[in-house]
């Protein structure tokens, strides 16, 4: 299993998010609290690129919504990028492609 | 393989860390099985996903939770026990939608609590996903 990691890089008027690795309900926690982090001291867009995602379940799917919810009370946007055919097809199936701008 | 097929079983106790081993068993009883790389994916998931579920709503009897590959010719079929019955119906919950849209997608047959034998099965067939 590929240890989860998250870099967080400042660009134009918005927060880049590199996320690589696995998300799943052990290493959900830690996504969550540096994202939650990241949409509350940030306060701007942000873009995740999720290139190096290998693999995402529903507990990273929710906290991908739960984040979203955050960045919307501070009129933020998230875009989410990069996706590999496995995880676009789990935000396709879920509907998350219609809650989130997929780049 | 026997007429009943190929029996695999792994116990596995109800922690978050261990879930990554229950995929890593299906992927590779999957591939053994001979889907095609896109299925072993889909069957991952919603292996994991049932584990999730395991976790969370843990027995508090029952220090494990049993999952039961069976491998015939047609299908892989994918069960989940546990000594404590008082794990039955897991997915009633609101918030469980993400994961049961997830495991309808990807699996042929799906029974929620289907006798008092195990807690939850599922199946693929492999022709078609070979």
């Amino acid at each position: 299993m590929e240890e989860l990691r998250i870099l967080e890089e400042n660009g134009d008027g918005y927060t880049k998010i590199y996320i690589t690795g696995e998300v799943d309900i052990y290493s959900s926690q830690k996504l969550k609290e540096r994202l939650y982090k990241i949409v509350e001291t940030q306060k701007q867009d942000i873009k995740i690129d999720c290139a190096g995602m290998n693999y995402i379940d529903s507990t990273g799917l929710g906290i991908f919504v739960g984040v979203l919810k955050k960045a919307k009370e501070f009129g933020n946007d998230i875009s989410v990028i990069n996706l590999k055919d496995n995880i676009k097809k789990l935000f396709l199936i879920t509907g998350l492609d219609k809650v989130f701008n997929i780049e | 393989m026997n007429k009943n097929g190929d029996i695999v079983e792994l116990v596995i106790p109800f922690k978050a860390e261990y879930v990554s081993i229950a995929r890593l068993t299906a992927s590779g009883i999957a591939n053994r099985a001979g889907f095609n790389i896109d299925t072993v994916e889909d069957i991952k998931v919603a292996i994991a996903e049932v584990c999730n579920k395991m976790v969370k709503y843990k027995s508090k009897t029952a220090e494990s939770y049993k999952i039961i590959f069976n491998q015939t010719l047609q299908n892989l079929t994918i069960a989940f026990d546990c000594e404590d019955k008082s794990l039955k119906c897991m997915f009633d919950n609101e918030e469980d939608k993400l994961a049961i849209s997830l495991i309808n997608a990807f699996m042929d047959s799906v029974l929620f609590c289907p006798d008092d034998k195990v807690l939850f099965v599922m199946s693929k067939s492999i022709e078609g996903n070979n």
